[in-house]
This record gives structure tokens, sequence and C-alpha cells, in this order.
């Protein structure tokens, strides 16, 4: 039945709307005095309403000679301004209630040509009317946030979204989010809003701005479908990239500056004098290297082991802690005095062919557990085997404290946060097995080592400048 | 009348023989060692000035230096004598029997000289006779009634050579005995105590362990394990099995071809023998081993105490049958 009444309008073409699956469409035609409009609305990628429209006046589709000249012709173009809408596609008629007979003629074809449609009396011009009911259209989809989370082990990030505005969300509707960035690059901190539908995520928008790192308490705001305002944030504009740019934007690994760091250093102290001096120049650009970048925010253990006596009148070296949790100055320092000294524990009855390793290990897991699990990165310099807990294969002489450098290390890789790297006297390829162990996550050759990019890939330091693309989801909220 | 042997002209001859590197020198010096330690009556002298001091001087060096003697070439010139309790007359048993002269054993050391010729050596090679060290080999075992043979399963599992270098001398000192006349019983007249030698090696401890051929003398305050002579046969044989070579088996049935089966008796020997923790006094299986490798270039020396396990026991068994038999110098 038509009914005049705007709110009833209003209702009836929102529960159209409302019913319209993504697939579909919904044609309105208006019949007004002046003549016919047709608006053809569908939903988006990201389940926004679209429309369009055209229109054409009485004169327009009656031809020159007017009205009633030729009623097959102007019906066929009256019908053909329904064109867009097939035969399954929703129809709306909305006719003016004005006895015009034009407009009664022209209803009453269109009626007959769709059967089906729902008929609506207005007076006013309905395009206001239908922005009006997009503008508040309800969400069909949730509306989320890409945000950057970081494997605490691995540390890699990997991109997540963080629900903004539910299903069902109407325009006005306010969320808070605590979000840390950090540096971004040329592009700045882009904060897109994402749909899903299935796996992919459907880019609604992006805006960025360069943010300077640190957290930030974000209002986000649906102004309306499609559109979300940030506030709590540095101006935002339109970003120009893509999702796919976006994504590549993502480093592997993030950078040292993410957080405070620990290099547990171990170095062996035993062989030839000027290996010995290798090994410790190693450390010492190591720690060198990763103070340069993250200043204060490391924190330095420097260890010292040699090889085992087996003559108790021969005095053992035991495991040397030369700093532990110290600023890198100390612990430089402490490593000039190992420098000093060189070498220790050659020649019989220092065992040849193995260290102290498994003592060191039992050292640091020990030293390790008992502060708060704080990620730490642990990387050994040196060339031979630990000894093993027990006579085995290797026909190594046993550790005299039956320290079992397996059960050791297997500790240290289910600690969080623990990385395991290496700077080994052979090459990878001719390295004792047990040093790729030791040097889980990087094994670096003793004579070509790239102490920075050895760095980088323990996560230590940044692999270059790293940008996040997006921010961090801030979880000590 | 019993002849009085002078001490140049032992009652019969034992001649040591290894390949090199085998362990002569090293259990020579270690029997040097238990026989001083041990309540038996048997010693060990040298029979030449020089030997006496090659003998101490080994001995010093695995005592004081922990060093392992090191290896000489011209040990074919030194010998020693292993002077028993005093012999007895026939009635062995009886209360009554009176001691007579002590039994007197040379030792004589021998490299098999397998290193110069083996298979691939040729036919001239085979031959053996321009070959110093196999002639001076085959004088030696001539001139003996026992012999030590030490078997380095070490080596073999390496090199296995240790048929190559005993299966050409046997076959020599078989012609040269056929002609004496002495092929009595189609054997060889030798006693032969093989000495299966590092038996403190995990390997060779593991293999025993393996086949449950591990006893402890109740007797023993460190629990050492050690292998009986019954069972050190098997595990020589259990040996052969992981010779690098495969040829170790046939060492195996050369022995049977060559020696009557009541002159051979086997032993899992080690001159060193295990690691014993001064605090704990006890074997453990945990760490045993008894040897500190050396750098590069330099020897392994001995970790612990000396613990020689079946050194002095090769030469009581074959003392023991020499004596039994009249000396050769008397008939
Ligand atoms: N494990 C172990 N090794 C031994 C033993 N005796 C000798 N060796 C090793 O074998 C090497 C050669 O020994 P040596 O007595 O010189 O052999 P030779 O050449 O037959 O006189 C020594 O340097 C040691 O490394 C032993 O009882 N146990
Ligand atoms: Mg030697």
């Amino acid at each position: 039945m038509p009914e005049p009444d705007r709110d009833l309008s209003r209702k009836a073409i929102a529960q159209a709307l409302a019913d319209l699956a993504d697939t579909d469409r919904l044609t309105l035609v208006e019949i007004a005095a002046d003549g016919v409009t047709t608006f053809l609305l569908h939903r988006d990628d990201n389940g926004r309403p679209r429309g369009r429209s055209w229109s054409a006046t009485w004169p327009g589709l009656a031809g020159e000679r007017g009205w009633g000249t030729h009623p097959a012709e102007t019906r066929e173009a009256v019908l053909r301004m329904a064109r867009a809408a097939s035969s399954t596609a929703d129809v709306m008629l909305v006719a003016a209630s004005s006895a015009d007979p034009q407009v009664e003629q022209a209803l009453a074809w269109l009626r007959a040509a769709h059967p089906a449609a729902q008929v609506l009396r207005a007076e006013a011009p309905i395009a206001a009317l239908i922005r009006e009911v997009i503008a508040d259209d309800p969400l069909t989809r949730s509306y989320e946030l890409i945000v950057v989370l970081v494997d605490s082990d691995t540390s890699r990030p990997r991109l997540t979204s963080r629900q903004l505005f539910p299903l069902g969300s109407r325009p006005g509707a306010r969320t808070r989010v605590a979000l840390r960035c950090e540096a971004a690059g040329a592009h700045g901190t882009a904060f897109a809003v994402v749909t899903w539908q299935g796996p992919k995520p459907r880019l609604l928008s992006v805006q960025s701005a360069p943010v300077a790192p640190g957290r930030y308490e974000v209002t986000a705001e649906l102004v309306r479908p499609g559109r979300v305002r940030f506030t709590g944030l540095p101006a935002l504009s339109p970003d120009p990239r893509g999702w796919d740019q976006l994504v590549a934007a993502l480093p592997d690994r993030l950078a040292g500056g993410s957080g405070p760091a620990h290099l547990v250093c171990a170095v062996e102290v035993c062989g030839a004098d000027d290996q010995v001096a290798e090994r410790l120049s190693r450390a010492r650009q190591m720690i060198s290297s990763a103070s340069g970048e993250l200043g204060g925010l490391l924190r330095v253990s420097l260890l010292a082991y040699a090889a085992h006596s087996y003559d108790p009148s021969a005095p053992e070296f035991p495991v040397r802690i030369a700093a532990w949790e110290a600023g890198a100055g100390e612990a430089l320092n402490a490593l000039g005095a190992l420098e000093e000294r060189g070498a220790v524990a050659r020649g019989y009855p220092y065992h040849p062919h193995a260290a102290q390793l498994e003592d060191m290990l039992a050292v640091v897991v020990e030293r390790l557990g008992r502060a708060d699990p704080a990620p730490a990165v642990i990387l050994t310099v040196g060339g031979l085997p630990p000894h093993p807990a027990r006579t085995d294969q290797s026909r190594i002489l046993p550790c005299p404290h039956r320290h079992d450098w397996r059960k050791l290390l297997a500790a240290l890789r289910q600690r969080q946060g623990t990385v395991l790297g290496a700077i080994c006297d052979q090459p990878a390829d001719q390295a004792h097995q047990v040093w790729h162990r030791i040097g889980a996550a990087a094994l670096a050759h003793l004579e070509a080592v790239d102490v920075r990019g050895l760095a980088a890939d323990l996560g230590l330091v940044a692999s270059s400048p790293v940008h996040l693309p997006f921010p961090l989801l801030d979880e000590t909220e | 009348m019993q002849p009085d042997p002078s001490r140049e002209r032992p009652d019969h001859n034992i001649a040591m023989w290894g390949a090199p590197g085998s362990g002569k020198t090293t259990l020579l010096a270690a029997l040097f060692i238990a026989l001083t330690k041990s309540d038996d009556d048997w010693k060990i002298i040298g029979s030449d000035p020089a030997s006496s001091d090659y003998l101490i001087e080994k001995t010093n060096a695995l005592l004081r230096g922990k060093l392992f003697p090191e290896a000489n070439m011209t040990m074919e010139r030194y010998h020693w004598t292993l002077l028993g309790p005093a012999l007895r007359k026939p009635g062995f048993w009886s209360r009554k029997a009176k001691p007579g002269p002590p039994a007197r054993i040379g030792i004589g050391m021998t490299d098999a000289p397998g290193g110069w010729y083996g298979p691939a050596g040729g036919p001239s090679a085979l031959d053996g006779s321009g070959d110093p060290r196999l002639q001076k080999l085959l004088d030696n075992l001539e001139r003996s009634r026992g012999i030590v043979f030490l078997y380095d399963p070490i080596r073999e599992f390496t090199l296995g050579d240790a048929f190559d270098h005993m299966h050409a001398p046997l076959t020599r000192l078989a012609e040269r005995m056929l002609a004496a006349g002495e092929f009595t019983d189609g054997k060889l007249p030798h006693h032969i105590a093989v000495c299966v030698t590092k038996f403190d090696d995990p390997r060779v401890l593991e293999t025993a362990e393996k086949r449950r051929l591990l006893t402890v003398d109740i007797d023993d305050p460190y629990r050492l394990p050690r292998v009986t002579s019954e069972d050190a046969r098997e595990l020589f044989h259990e040996l052969c099995q992981v010779s690098a070579s495969g040829t170790a088996d046939m060492v195996l049935k050369a022995l049977d071809q060559f020696f009557h089966p009541d002159r051979i008796r086997f032993f899992a020997t080690s001159s060193i023998g295990f690691y014993v923790d001064r605090r704990t006094k006890r074997f453990d299986w945990d760490d045993f081993q008894n040897m500190v490798p050396g750098e590069a270039d330099e020897d392994s020396r001995i970790r612990g105490q000396l613990h020689p396990i079946n050194v002095v026991e090769p030469m009581l068994w074959l003392g023991q049958r020499l004596a039994a038999i009249r000396p050769t110098v008397v008939s």
C-alpha cells in the first residue's frame, strides 16, 4: 500500500538496505512531478552501501511531441529507466503523492513490469532520504584496525587486527585502543581499517601520519560506514599505499630499539694466544656495536671459560663471570682484563679437545634463572665442544662436575625470549655439530663474521633502520 | 741334578709380539710395576744393564711423567728375564717337595714387521727373506716356547691389519719348526697368550659390556670390570666383527690352525687400567677413561693411578706352563 509518511519510507528503505545481500542490488525508482530518477544500491567489498543514480524528465521520456503521442515508446522509455534492475533484484517504486497523470501512468507501467515491487508514497525528493539511510546503515562487517604483534621468542613481528566496531555498530560509535608506535619511515605510521571476508582482510581505509615513537591512547569513531576517525594522534591524512605495499613494508624482525636487551657473551679463553685474542676482539666488537645502537638499554654479561684440568695437582680455571648485567662500558673494561690475561689452561693436564662449555652454560642457566624472565641473547665465542656428562662415544673425558650440556641447552632454549648465537673458530660446515645447537639462531665463523649482521640476526639491533608501518598493540594495558 | 742356567741362558723364552703401537712397551713397564707391587714370587729384571735401564726409564715415564713410553726402534736388542719362584721337583703338590733353583724365562720383544710387506707388497715381498725385521721375529719366535701376542682392537677398528701382521710370520715359523722336527702334534710347540690390549678404551669395554662378558672380582676394592680368560676369546671374536678390513676373523682361524687349543689362552688386557677417583676409590661407569689426550703433536698421558688389568696374568700363565716343561737346554 502507498504510504505517504516520510519516516515510514525511510524505515522501508533502511529495511530493504539491511536485507541487501553482498551480491544483490536494490533499485529505487522515484517517480516525481518532474520526471523519473533511478537509484541503484549495492554493497562494496567492505559491506558498505554504495549507490548511483540517473534521471530523466517527462519531456525527455515522452519525446518532442509530448506525453501521449506515442504511448508505447514512452512506456519503453520509462521502463528502461529501471533497466539495471534484473528480475532477481529488489525494486522499490517511490511515487509522488500528487495526482499527476504522468506520475500515475508511469507508476502503472512500472508496477506491471515489476509486480513484486514495493510501492511507497513520498513528497520530497528521496535522494536525501537515501543518503541518510546509507549514512546510518549499521555495519554488516566488523571494522578492525591492523596492528603488529611481536613474538616474544623470535622477535618476529606479525600482523593481526584489533576490533574497533562490531557488526551492527552505527555511526557515532567510539572505541578506545592503547597503541604503541615505532619509527615508521617516510610514510609514517599507517592506521589501516579492514574488514574480514574469508582469510584475507579487505582494506577499508588507510590514514597515516609521522607519529613520534611512544604510547598512544587512541579513540576511534565511526563517522559513517567506511569512515573511521582517529583522535589522540597527530592529524592523519590518506595514505596512497595499497595493502600489498603496506604488508611488504613489515620487517622480518623487530628493531633492537623496541626494548632493553641483555647480551651474554661467553668466550673460550684456552687455545692458541692469537685465537683467544681474536675471539675476545669479536666479543668486543659485538658489545660495542650493540651498545652503539641501544645505548643505555643494553645490559652486558661477560663470561670466560677454558679447559678442564684432569690432574688434581694442576689448578682448574673455573668459569669466570667477568661482568653480569653491567653497562657496556663496564663490560668492555672487564673484557680488557681478559685480553690482558690472554690464553689460560694450556697443555697437559688440560683437555685439548674440549672446553668447559657445559660449566659456562650451567652458570648462565643459573644466573638467568635468578632474574625475571627478561629476554637475553647468549653469544658463545669459541671452537671446542663441551665435555659430556659421562663417558660416551666422543671419548672426551666427562665434565668433572657432571654438567650435562644437552639439558642445559634445552633449558635455555625453553626459556622465554632467549636467543642463542655463536661465533665458531671453524666455518659452519666444519664446526663441531654441538656448535650448530649453541648457535641455534645464528652461527658465524670467527674469521668471517659480520658483527653488525650477526647482532641483527640475533635480534639485538635492527637489521637496517627498521620501520614498523603499523602501530603495535600495547599489551602493558 | 738341576742345571744351573746362566743369566744369559734362561730356561725358556717368551716372545712379545704385536703390531707397532699395540702396547708392548707399555705392557712391559706395567708388568714391572705390577710385579713389583704384587705378592707373587715373580719378578722381572734386565738381562743386561742396557735392558735394565730401558725398563726403569719406561717405567718411570709411565709412573712419574704419566707419559706413555716412547716408541723405540731398536727394542729387539733388549732382553729381560722373568724370574719365577723356585722350580720344584715332580711332586709339586707335596709338602715335602723341596725348592729348587728359580725358573728363568727370557723375554724379548719384536714389532711385527707387517708395515713393510702386506698383501699389497707382491710375491717377492711376501717371501720376506729380505726383511731383517721378519728374520729377527722368526729367530725370536723359534727360540721361544711362549708367545705374548698383542692384538690392538683400536688399531683393528681403524686399520684392520692384524691378520696381515701375523699370518706370514706364523706360516714361516711353522715352516722352520717343521724342518726342525718340532711340529709333533701337528701344531706349533708354543704356548700363546693372546692379549686383547687397551681393554680400558670405551669402545672395547662397551663391546664387552654389550656381550655381558664383564665380571668384577669380589676382592677388588676398586670393583674394576674384567673379562675372564674363558670369556676373553668371545670378546676377541666380537671385536673381530668390527674390524676395518673384515679379515680379523681370520686371525682367530690362523691361531686355531697353528696352536694347540690347550696352548692358547686369551686375555683382556689393559696396561693402564681404568681411572678411579681418588676420593671415591671406586670404578665409575660415568667416568673411567684413564688417558688425557695430548695436543696435536703430543702423546696422550695417563690421567690417574695405574690399575693394570691382566698384565701379570698372561706372564704367569706362560711362566707356569713353561716351568712345567723341562728346560730345552737340558735333555
Ligand atoms: N687405552 C690404552 N692405550 C694404551 C695402552 N697401552 C698403550 N696404549 C696406547 O698405545 C700407544 C702405543 O703403546 P706402546 O706401548 O708404545 O706400543 P708398542 O709400539 O707396541 O710398544 C701408547 O702411546 C698409548 O697411546 C693401554 O693400556 N690402554
Ligand atoms: Mg712403544
